[in-house]
């Protein structure tokens, strides 16, 4: 039954693209996945050029100064003998794969959504435990800052965070997404660690207290291993969440998966194939870590 | 059974509490406990007593009076709690044992991380107090693989790791089977052999009578009356507390 209805939604999706007379070229993807274009070297200041004799070197002769750059191991030569050339023209060429500009775009995704999702678990720790402190300044700012974050759109969020505190801070457009969507997610996390928090019957704080622990202590040692346990299935969501909002970042002067998918389809005029391969993308990328959470799921389970 | 030394531990002083919705916990109730005495405090459910053992240790706060623990005010705002509940144990009806970590990790936390000692020695005292109260061979057990009466006496075993002073049981056999019930009243009265000071809140009423030097009856948030067991349980000189041995020695 399962099969049959995805045959029968495979069979729907390739009479769409007939009915609107599509031509489906799924052999231009793979050039924007690996590419034999190979990688140029470029010149690192404004020079003369000088080939060896076996036109194996290169030589790069400083204009107005006295540094000299010699190259080896290229394939092919990109400038003649005695050529002007500038700063960032391509001298010669190595051949061989390299990765396209969609597997940059996963690369560059893949960093963001790991380095966001760390700097979140702790921005979520923390607002967690201000959550569910009895500090009244600890649980006041928590509240603030879940509530804000959650109230407005990742979006926009995205658009002060780049414009605003970005400009104003001189970010980086990477620091910047990263920031982003660390402070969205961590506002979310730490909703979630407090209800891990409070998942933990009251007896627990009270028998770790009366043995003498202070109440970090007891956080630390007796309630977070425990809601650490509880919290693990919402937290996965939460990190995949994470990565498919990343998309949200390609706004930015970014070139994640989304934006490097964009790029593409401008280039080759066939939008089917390549958002259909920037979908796929994305799976492996939730796929891989939902399946990590649940190996460590079934490990916790264990002890 | 040894008889209690004159230092007084636990001096309880004109304590009344009311809960933040207004019921009244306690009212005026004082209580002096000596160095090596096993007091019992009994009396039927909603009658302070587990509200009055937990303000010893400061689990619950007081409105007015004084608590005393080993000459230090309990509820002074400067008290340092951490360190006075070192010398009081406690044992909890619903044991409280910690589910992630095995029985001889639950006894060796607090040593290890509140007093700070090395891990050699705090296995050591937790093997020899796992094998004080019967359990040697279940060190690598986690709690939810042992029966109510095993794991209140790791509990037990877990408050003594601390060498505390004092220990608190508040209704310690209330949640367990009545096969069960008396594997843990065997680990107290070796406890009380050894002289340690207990405090124990309880419906057995076979236990305050075997072990107790004196019995506490509590009722609405009051101490009614308190006597040694051969008067208390014999002939009461009050009226409530008669009715009250009546219903429960039936």
């Amino acid at each position: 039954m399962y099969v049959a209805v995805l045959l029968a939604i495979g069979y729907a999706l390739h009479a769409a693209g007939d009915r609107i007379e599509y031509s489906w070229r799924w052999e231009r993807i793979p050039q924007y996945l690996v590419s034999n274009e190979g990688t140029e070297l470029k010149a690192s200041f404004d020079g003369f050029v000088s080939v060896g004799a076996d036109g194996k070197s290169l030589t790069l002769k400083e204009l107005k100064g006295g540094r000299r750059e010699t190259l080896t191991g290229f394939d092919d030569l990109l400038v003649g003998d005695g050529d002007l050339v500038f700063q960032n023209d391509p001298l010669a060429r190595k051949r061989g794969l390299v990765p396209g500009p969609l597997t940059l775009g996963l690369w560059m995704t893949l960093r963001i959504s790991a380095v966001a999702l760390l700097f979140s678990m702790l921005l979520g720790l923390a607002a967690g435990l201000g959550r569910v402190s009895r500090n009244p300044a600890a649980y006041g700012l928590a509240t603030t800052y879940v509530e804000l974050i959650r109230g407005t759109p990742l979006l926009v969020q995205i658009f002060i965070f780049y414009f605003f505190v970005g400009t104003v801070l001189k970010l980086s457009a990477f620091t910047a997404g990263v920031a982003a969507l660390a402070v969205f997610t961590g506002a979310y996390v730490a909703e979630i660690v407090r209800a891990g928090i409070e998942a933990i019957p009251k007896g627990q704080m009270e028998a770790a207290r009366s043995l003498g622990m202070s109440v970090p202590q007891a956080m630390r040692h007796v309630i977070l291993p425990q809601a650490f346990k509880k919290t693990l299935p919402p937290l996965a969501g939460q990190f995949i969440n994470l990565i498919k909002d990343s998309s949200l970042v390609s706004v930015m002067a970014l070139t994640d998966l989304t934006k490097a998918g964009r790029e593409v389809v401008a280039s080759t005029f066939s939008p089917f194939e390549v958002w259909f391969t920037v979908a796929a993308m994305y799976l492996v990328l939730t796929g891989t870590l939902s399946w990590c959470v649940r190996r460590l799921e079934k490990r916790l389970a264990h002890d | 059974m040894t008889e209690p030394k004159d230092e007084v531990l636990i001096d309880v002083r004109g304590v009344g509490k009311t809960f933040a919705n207004g019921v009244v916990g306690l009212k005026n109730v004082s209580l002096r406990v000596k160095r090596g005495e096993v007091v019992c405090i009994i009396g039927p459910s909603g009658s302070g007593k587990s509200t009055l053992l937990r303000t010893l240790n400061a689990l619950e706060t007081i409105t007015t009076g004084e608590i005393e623990v080993l000459g230090h005010s309990v509820h002074a705002s400067r008290a340092d709690l951490n360190r006075l509940r070192t010398h009081l144990g406690m044992v909890f009806q619903s044991f409280n044992l910690f589910p992630h970590k095995t029985v001889l990790e639950n006894l060796m936390l607090a040593p290890r991380v509140v007093v700070g000692i090395g891990e050699g020695e705090a296995r050591e005292r937790a093997e020899q107090l796992l094998a004080k109260v019967g359990l040697a061979d279940k060190a690598e057990a986690h709690p939810a693989q042992l029966s109510g009466g095993q794991q209140q006496r790791v509990a037990i075993a877990r408050a003594l790791a601390m060498q505390p002073d004092i220990m608190l049981f508040d209704e310690p056999t209330s949640a367990l089977d009545p096969e069960k019930v008396n594997e843990v009243l065997d680990v107290m009265k070796v406890l009380a052999r050894e002289g340690m000071t207990m405090c124990v809140v309880t419906h057995e009423m076979g236990f305050a009578r075997a072990v107790a030097h004196r019995v506490v009856f509590m009722e609405a948030g009051e101490v009614v009356y308190e006597d040694e067991p051969q008067r208390f349980f014999a002939a009461p000189a009050n009226e409530r507390l008669r009715a009250f041995l009546g219903q429960v020695l039936k």
